[in-house]
């Protein structure tokens, strides 16, 4: 019969080590998709800011040139 | 006209009646078994899809026992024992479901496809609405595959042999077979068996296993439903490459179960509809009939006979509770975490089972408040208990597999 007691020290191992990758992998995750979503945000504003100097200045070319 | 014995007339009589009375008793007992399979299979009580086929295949191959030679009795659906080139093709042409074990049971093939079904029909999305929480609980959850491996070996069985049978605790069938198959391949029957017959279980018994340890104003506790962010299917494949790819090199051995998992996932996301159709549809439901059918048909006299089948219930069952013990203390930390905002029977989901136990979850809360809305974080966790049961499998097998001669 193989020992008990070396079942239960590679039962500690598996399970912190199943544990810790784990939790990596998940943290890992949140961090990798919260920089995507700064990153759209940020295109998102970039575009929208791009998008009302266009129609500011796309608004104000008629009055200039009349 | 030739004269007519009774007793040739009719061999599975016969056979019955020239062997050990009790072979001829457990012959009897299955096939009384598989018949209440289909029984209770058709009737909902237990999970249809897997136990009606396993149950037809029990009662027949129960009674199909014919005399194969003068002395040997033996039925013509299946072989699990044979090795060797020559013999393998001799009863390739002989047992009718022969071609069906050799080329996708015995390398694992067919639990890798329902993995592929698996998903196809999961949706990632849910995992990535909190990943670190339900990986907690996740995590939790598998307190029965954990501490069901000692107190298997404290019963006397080798290392291997005790991994695979707390594999059950991972409430994932097919992630059962599979190691099974890698760990201990002479139990690899009776532990697929009853990991099958538990898991159609659990949709019963852990909805008490809520209730005992959830007290009913935790039960009902509302989420934030505009907690919830939009994830496009981008992202979700950005997520499946990622971890796919990191996890089969961390764990090669179970490579085949993580690619097929993922695949299913990105051909989903993909939005590749025929694909989709092919995964969640043939590919799922016929690998599942056909795992039912060989199951039933492996589950001859000779297995209950083996002693260590009433050990594997008795673990089985255990590594279940534990698990869903498990999973309501990780649901118990996440609701203490986020500050009593978090409902606690979203624990139940981490222990896998993918849908079943997130039904369970959703079931339980809306029991307590019609309000309650937990099914996207129930998903999550489920989500993040299949791939947590497949890190915990590959590390077993990594560290426990036995060599084949």
């Amino acid at each position: 019969m193989e020992s008990f007691w070396g079942s239960v020290k590679l039962m500690f191992f598996i399970y912190a080590l199943a544990a810790a990758i784990s939790l990596i992998t998940a943290w890992v995750i949140k961090h990798i998709f919260t920089l995507i979503r700064m990153q759209r945000n940020r295109s998102e504003a970039r575009k929208s800011a791009k998008a009302g100097s266009a129609s500011m200045q796309g608004g104000a070319a008629p009055k200039g040139s009349a | 006209m030739p004269e007519i014995h009774f007793l040739h007339l009719f061999q599975g009589i016969a056979t019955m009646v020239a062997s050990d009375p009790l072979i001829a008793a457990a012959r009897i007992l299955l096939i009384a078994l598989g018949i209440s399979f289909v029984y209770l299979g058709a009737k909902g009580t237990l999970e249809p899809l897997i136990m009606i086929p396993m149950g037809i295949g029990m009662a027949s191959v129960n009674a199909g026992v014919l005399y194969l030679s003068a002395k040997t009795m033996g039925t013509i659906f299946i072989d699990p024992i044979a090795s060797g080139p020559e013999k393998i093709l001799d009863v390739l042409q002989i047992n009718f479901l022969q071609p069906i074990y050799t080329f996708t049971f015995s390398n694992g093939l067919i639990a890798c496809l329902v993995f592929m079904g698996i998903g196809a029909i999961s949706d990632i999305g849910y995992m990535l609405i909190a990943p670190v929480r339900c990986m907690i609980i996740a995590v939790m959850a598998e307190l029965g595959t954990m501490l069901t491996f000692p107190l298997a070996v404290a019963f006397g069985l080798p290392y291997n042999e005790a991994a695979a049978i707390a594999v059950v605790g991972t409430a994932d069938a097919p992630m059962v077979l599979y190691a099974s198959l890698l760990l201990a391949r002479d139990l690899f029957v009776p532990i697929t068996i009853v990991a099958y017959l538990y898991l159609s279980l659990t949709y019963g018994g852990y909805p008490y296993l809520i209730r005992l340890l959830i007290p009913k104003e935790l039960r009902g506790i509302k989420m934030d439903q505009k907690t919830i962010p939009n994830i496009s299917a981008g992202e979700k494949i950005t997520f499946s490459i990622i971890t796919g790819t990191v996890l089969c090199l961390l764990f090669p051995v179970a490579a085949p179960l993580f690619m097929s998992f993922f695949v299913g996932v990105i051909v989903r996301e993909a939005g590749v509809k025929q694909y989709v159709e092919f995964l969640s549809g043939p590919v799922l439901y016929g690998s599942t009939f056909f795992l039912g059918l060989l199951l039933g048909v492996l589950f001859e006299a000779n297995t209950i006979l083996n002693p260590k089948v009433i050990l594997l219930l008795i673990l089985g069952m255990t590594a279940l509770l534990l698990s869903g013990i498990g999973g309501i203390i990780g649901g118990y930390i996440v609701y203490w975490m986020s500050g009593r905002t978090f409902n606690p029977v979203v624990g139940i989901a981490g222990v896998s089972c993918v849908p079943t136990t997130a039904k369970v979850a959703q079931k339980e809360a809306h029991a307590a408040n019609k309000f309650a809305m937990i099914l996207p974080w129930a998903m999550g966790a489920c989500v993040s208990g299949v791939i947590s049961s497949a890190i915990i499998v590959g590390i077993y097998v990594t560290l426990l597999q036995v060599p084949t001669p």
